[in-house]
């Protein structure tokens, strides 16, 4: 009995990181709001060819411009295809890119972050020069850039490479478009994630605990389990939240721009551009990727300042 | 203090450097040869002769290797010219004299209205903390902010439009006209949180300290305190943000001016990317890079005029 007394609390502690951030997340009512929208973006772009009424390149021309109903939700475009279809679409697109784009954008900042930390000294000035740069650049611009200037030759390379070895899989060039869009973005979007790595590597390093640790002989991957990795998460779950939505609204402006996924592959910046061309006579072309973007840009925002609350709770002081 | 200036303008000088470099590799090795690139937009009965090509390619010297075109070009834009455009011939450098002004103005006069609203929006909230006000205050900015200005221009010309049967603004009439209103708003609303949120963090370190406590002992009265007080150390995280602030209205404008037809630089960008018309991009990219860097360097060397122990902090962590 006794035993179980004192194991209980232990337990309890054990699991307490998470728990308590949960507690908390869970008390801010627009993080949870946040936290829906978000998971409801997932699944939708995770079950979207099983979801869509229609296939998004399906064109009807016989019901162009056709106004929300029964049939079309959201409508009906200028080529008589489904709104509703193109925007589950769009929604794949968008957390494609954003997934990808975090996703090598933390790679290079775990790199280089870490590089810095570690290191210190010069090679640290040198890192923090670098990621100064780069967050002084104008983001878009540069991406675009990238986008414009790399894509001939890249297209090119892909037709040569078809010539040569008749290979199917170099033939369709939408690859490209990806690759390029989150290629550019996390060029862009790394410094961010470097400057979070390597502060709370430099913090965390020389805090006593770690120290601690280290003179009771506790083995390096131990360490970074059980003490670098629970003390330094909070900050970089918080930047991949933020991350996500902001590589969203990057994703969308250039394609609204022209640039990046192009059409037929939907995305909502591309359908926006759309919609503007005709929105006098059918507005609801315009809203339905308006709409879309802003509630998942907005539920991200929610739960990235929820997560912030719950997972740094020293900031309160 | 001058020490602080030059380490700081020392800095400067290569980040715009490497920064040039990198742009000019790209396009020098990405978008490939800019005489077939000259060809391919050309009118149609232009034939693509290779003989042709090699003539004008050795005539404009486009045949040495890239250092040294990087060498001259660089030399070119030192002095003030950046070349001409590939697709209509005219110089680089009487496009942007025409666009840049409109940029400059709306974009100037959304980051004042940013600064000064989102200063004083912040304070209230900062005052007003876990209130009904400061959750509105705060909730409006993160709304705004969450909401592309692509999206939230054109809803508003919707809504004027179909709502109020106002006139689409549309145009360019000066800075002083009502054409200039919406697109204003948009530009100077929607990075306002970055302000707020600074200004309300910035209000509720400060409200703890003593020498607040002081102020409001002594029977100051409130809206002095708040302006003497608490004012000036929030300014100094306020003024770190203004980097970002500028990023994000030259974001926002290359975004917005083709909603409204201002036009600015960010049209231009647009006609440029469509017809990839290099001059005229390494140009825009540059400028506006320089434009960030520079208010970076004005904001590191406002440091020490706000807050004289932050400039001494930085310049020890740096040695």
């Amino acid at each position: 009995m006794t035993e179980l007394a004192i194991q209980g609390p232990q337990e309890d502690r054990q699991i307490s990181l998470v728990q308590d951030a949960f507690a908390r997340l869970a008390a801010n009512k627009l993080a949870v709001l946040g936290m829906i929208l978000v998971a409801v973006l997932f699944i939708i772009a995770a079950f979207g060819p099983w979801l869509t009424p229609y296939d998004f390149l399906d064109q009807d021309l016989m019901a162009r411009n056709q106004p929300p109903s029964w049939n079309h939700w959201f409508g009906t475009d200028d080529l008589g295809r489904d709104i509703l279809s193109r925007v589950i679409y769009g929604a794949r697109t968008a957390v494609v890119v954003a997934f990808s784009t975090v996703f090598f954008s933390l790679i290079i900042g775990l790199f280089i972050g870490s590089i810095g930390g570690y290191f210190g000294g010069k090679v640290d000035a040198f890192v923090v020069w670098l990621i100064d740069i780069t967050m002084s650049v104008p983001s878009l611009l540069v991406v675009i850039v990238i986008n414009v200037s790399l894509k001939p030759s890249m297209v090119n390379w892909m037709d040569a490479k078809f010539m040569e070895t008749g290979n199917e899989f170099y033939r369709n060039t939408i690859w490209v478009d990806f690759i390029l869009v989150f290629g550019s973005m996390a060029l862009i979007k790394w410094p961010k994630a470097a400057r979070i790595i390597r502060g709370q590597i430099m913090s965390v390093r020389n805090k006593n605990y770690v120290l601690a640790a280290e003179a009771l002989g506790v083995s390096t991957p131990n360490i970074i389990r059980r003490y670098v990795i629970p003390n330094s998460i909070g900050p970089v779950i918080v930047y991949i939240s933020a991350a996500l939505g902001e590589a969203m609204v990057l994703e969308s402006s250039f394609s609204f721009l022209g640039v990046g996924v192009r059409p037929p592959i939907p995305s909502w910046g591309n359908m926006i551009s759309d919609g503007l061309r005709v929105w006098q006579l059918y507005p609801h072309v315009l809203a339905a990727p308006a709409a879309a973007l802003a509630v998942v840009t907005i539920a991200f925002s929610f739960l990235g300042d929820g997560l912030n609350d719950a997972l740094n709770p020293r900031q309160w002081k | 203090m001058r020490r602080y200036i030059l380490s700081r303008l020392i800095r400067w000088i290569p980040s715009v450097f490497v920064l040039l470099l990198t742009i000019y590799a790209l396009v020098f090795f990405g978008a490939g040869d800019p005489i077939k690139l000259i060809f391919l937009q050309a009118p149609g009965d232009v034939a693509y002769d290779p003989a042709r090509v090699e003539a004008i390619r050795e005539a404009a010297g486009l045949n040495r290797p890239f250092l040294v075109q990087f060498g001259d070009y660089l030399a070119n834009v030192v002095q003030g010219d950046f070349g001409n455009s590939l697709v209509s011939g005219r110089s680089v450098n009487s496009m942007i004299q025409a666009a840049l002004p409109v940029t400059l103005q709306i974009g100037l006069s959304a980051i004042c209205i940013v600064s000064l609203l989102g200063i004083a929006l912040g304070v209230i909230a900062g005052l007003n903390q876990n209130k009904l006000l400061d959750n509105v205050i705060v909730g409006f900015a993160m709304i705004i902010w969450g909401i592309p200005v692509f999206v939230s221009g054109p809803l508003i010309i919707v809504v004027l439009v179909l709502g109020f049967n106002q006139d689409v603004p549309y145009g360019w009439d000066g800075l002083f006209s009502p054409l200039v209103l919406v697109p204003l708003l948009v530009l100077g609303l929607n990075p306002m949180a970055l302000i707020i949120r600074q200004a309300r963090a910035g209000v509720l370190e400060v409200l703890s300290e003593d020498y607040v406590r002081t102020a409001r002992a002594k029977g100051i009265p409130n809206l002095q305190v708040v302006l003497r007080h608490i004012m000036r150390p929030v300014l100094t995280p306020v003024v770190s943000q203004i980097g970002l602030l500028v990023i994000a209205t030259l974001n926002n404008s290359i975004l917005i001016e083709k909603v409204f037809g201002l036009p600015g630089l960010g049209r231009l960008t647009e006609t440029a990317i469509k017809s990839s018309d290099y001059p005229v991009i390494l140009a825009i990219v540059l400028i506006f890079s320089v434009v960030v860097m520079t208010s970076n360097l004005l904001v590191d060397i406002s440091y020490p005029l706000l807050d004289p122990r932050a400039a001494a902090k930085r310049t020890e962590n740096e040695e």
